[in-house]
């Protein structure tokens, strides 16, 4: 349908109404509970009806243009909008499904433009029926990419490696960060001792262990299950110098981005994964935002052990591969690390100091509670406390024998990460700016931190490196300038 | 006579080309700095007004922390400008804006001309009366800002970044020349 004017799928009307009647249904009911008025029934009514003729009118005056050059969306209402995205802009033609979609047999297709001020929102989102969608995201892909796969050869096409369920499980499971695990873990054994103090002295459970299990539920297993539903299915594989992505159980994702747009490539495990010996790959590449939220960091691999890792990295994305000379950080780095664990030490020290003695007296305080137990209880925080100093000191030991910087003839690498651990692998030509800098400790032992900043997934972004000589780190912004100087660095290919 | 406000060329740390803020800015910084102490003042003073009452036995250890906040504040805020000052160093070439500061923590920024996007001079009402702006210079990684130029020398700085962009363009558009097949003395 060249140059031919299109109108969106009319359930959108229905979809888009549901979805601004729900959010706003809550705040209604609300406000009508505290004024007192019977008629909410007839006003909830007249505002979903409000919003259907809404929602028909801006359905009805948008249609969209697919040209030779580019696509042309086009609303012409009360606040008129016109959109031109040049194909030489788009980033990215992706296609999502969730359950309305499936319900009514449509598909979403949603056009990103290379751009970090819009790099959470998608520029457009168009819902066609699903095989409609399928033909035009094959036609842009041939537009943008140079080759096309066809909705058949999409589903039968193999993938790079094969992800089991077992897999995405696992990723769900250990890919998500230390830190809110232990957070996750601090809030559920909070809730336990409160049940358990509670049951002991004989008083009613209430929102004291219910609040923090609720915590638990939304920092620990929220985020994992959604990752499990977000990944179930996953296939990634190359055609050319395009990656595309398949995954997802409720909402399905099919994702495809030239592989010039990747920034950045890192190799990550937590610390739960290192223990299993997995490790995950992600791009950070401009331009993949989907409409369902989470992180738009593409996944070139779920947790899979390091040998199948490094066999995807090497297929899926050579360019970032290169033989790694990395440098260690100096003896000076030992001492300013280890300076700001006895200072940060110091802090949690100074402010577990009063919640300590708050439970020792609580807990001594405690009719029933006796013997070993009691006696746990009342030293549980500075016992807490003292693993914490243990574990600051500990992850600052390790933090030093971590941190590598590596610099190669196009790519350079920064690892970094004392519990969940990262090698960023960076292109002299993405970076976008470089800063150095040099507190007052690491100005005493001669070392500095480098940060380089770049275009990332979620607009802009900086990566850290370790404490390096300052001479060292500048080495980054020196070979930068020399690419861009002696033409080794070409616009066309990095262009933004 | 030499006009000891007006930036002056450097010699030192880096090598030749870097010059220095104007003396104005620690005027601005200090303003700012009193601005800023005046409220943390009344904060205090409402702490100490209006607080006994909710903190109760804490009332006490409250205020020696405001004391404590407000000393420390005081020293940094009379100490920081002339440091900042004196640590100061921008450099603009062909290539690069190359920007060396800091207080405590000294940073070194370099942001190749390549990449810049966009080029922003603004003015806050201090830096407006004392005749003062900055330039922000934006890549699609960040941006990088030099502060507290004088308004004509931000404004030179900001021609000079656009002048420098735009002929960067300018060569791009254009193509390479190429050879003509032919007799060589033609």
């Amino acid at each position: 349908m060249p140059n031919e004017k299109v109108r969106c799928h009319p359930t959108v009307i229905l979809e888009k109404s549901l979805k601004a009647f729900s959010s706003a249904v809550m705040f209604l009911i609300l406000l009508f509970v505290a004024i007192d008025s019977s008629a909410i029934v007839t006003v909830l009514a007249l505002f979903l009806v409000a919003l259907l003729l809404f929602n028909y009118r801006q359905w009805k005056r948008t249609t969209i243009q697919f040209n030779e050059r580019d696509v042309v969306v086009e609303r012409d209402t009360l606040f008129k909008m016109k959109k031109t995205l040049p194909y030489s802009k788009i980033a990215s033609v992706n296609v999502n499904r969730d359950i309305s979609n499936r319900l009514f047999g449509t598909s979403k297709l949603l056009i990103n433009i290379n751009s970090g001020s819009s790099a959470t929102v998608p520029e457009a989102v168009l819902t066609f029926k699903q095989d409609i969608a399928d033909e035009i995201r094959s036609g842009m892909s041939r537009r943008l990419y140079d080759h096309t796969i066809s909705p058949e050869e999409d589903e039968t096409i193999e993938s790079v490696a094969s992800f089991s369920p077992m897999d995405v499980v696992i990723h769900g499971l250990f890919s998500v960060s230390t830190y809110q695990t232990i957070l996750g873990s601090a809030f559920l054994a909070y809730s336990l001792f409160e049940l358990y103090v509670s049951t002991v002295a004989g008083f009613q459970v209430g929102g004291k262990a219910l609040v923090p299990l609720l915590m638990f539920v939304a920092v620990q297993i929220a985020p994992s299950v959604s990752l499990i539903f977000r990944y179930y299915n996953y296939k990634v594989y190359r055609r050319g110098d395009t990656i595309y992505l398949q995954h997802g159980l409720v909402r399905t994702y099919k994702t495809s981005f030239n592989v010039s747009r990747i920034n950045a490539v890192r190799v990550k495990s937590t610390l739960a994964a290192r223990l299993l010996h997995r490790s995950c790959i992600e791009a950070e590449v401009v331009g993949l935002v989907s409409e369902g939220g989470g992180s738009s960091r593409p996944v070139l691999c779920l947790l899979k052990d390091d040998a199948t890792q490094q066999k995807i990295l090497r297929e899926l994305v050579p360019e970032f591969v290169y033989e790694r000379n990395p440098n260690r950080q100096p003896e000076g780095a030992k001492s300013v690390l280890l300076i700001r664990a006895a200072i940060a030490s110091l802090v949690v020290a100074a402010v577990m100091f009063y919640p300590s003695v708050y439970v020792y007296r609580e807990a001594a305080a405690l009719i029933g509670v006796v013997g070993v137990l009691g006696v746990a209880l009342q030293y549980v925080l500075p016992l807490v406390t003292a693993l914490a100093i243990l574990a600051i000191i500990y992850a600052a030991y390790v933090s030093y024998r971590v941190a590598e910087f590596g610099t190669g003839e196009d790519l350079f690498t920064f690892v970094n990460g004392a519990v969940d651990r990262e090698t960023v692998v960076m292109n002299y030509d993405k970076v976008q700016m470089v800063r150095i800098e040099k507190g007052p400790i690491a100005r005493i032992f001669n070392v500095a931190r480098g940060s380089v900043y770049m275009l990332s997934s979620t607009g802009s972004a900086s990566i850290s490196s370790g404490y390096f000589p300052e001479n060292r780190l500048a080495a980054v912004g020196e070979i930068v300038m020399e690419r861009i100087a002696s033409g080794e660095y070409d616009y066309r290919e990095n262009s933004i | 006579m030499v006009d000891k406000g007006a930036p002056v060329h450097e010699a030192d740390e880096g090598g030749v080309g870097y010059r220095r803020l104007n003396r104005k800015c620690m005027l601005s910084m200090y303003i700012g700095y009193a601005i800023s102490y005046t409220i943390l003042l009344g904060v205090c003073f409402l702490l100490r007004s209006y607080s006994q009452g909710f903190l109760g036995p804490y009332y006490d250890f409250v205020q020696y922390a405001c004391l404590a906040v407000l000393a420390i504040a005081l020293v940094y805020m009379v100490a920081a400008p002339p440091v900042y000052y004196a640590r100061y160093r921008y450099q603009i070439t062909e290539d690069k804006v190359d920007v060396r500061y800091g207080i405590l923590v000294i940073r070194h920024i370099l942001v190749p001309i390549e990449r810049v996007h966009q080029v922003e001079v603004t003015r806050g009402p201090i830096d407006n009366m004392l005749g003062l702006g900055d330039v922000t210079i934006t890549t699609a990684g960040g941006d990088a800002t030099i502060n507290y130029l004088e308004i004509e020398e931000a404004e030179k700085v900001a021609d000079r970044l656009n002048n420098l962009i735009g002929r960067m363009l300018q060569d791009r558009k254009s193509p390479a020349p190429t050879s003509l097949p032919g007799p060589a003395n033609d």
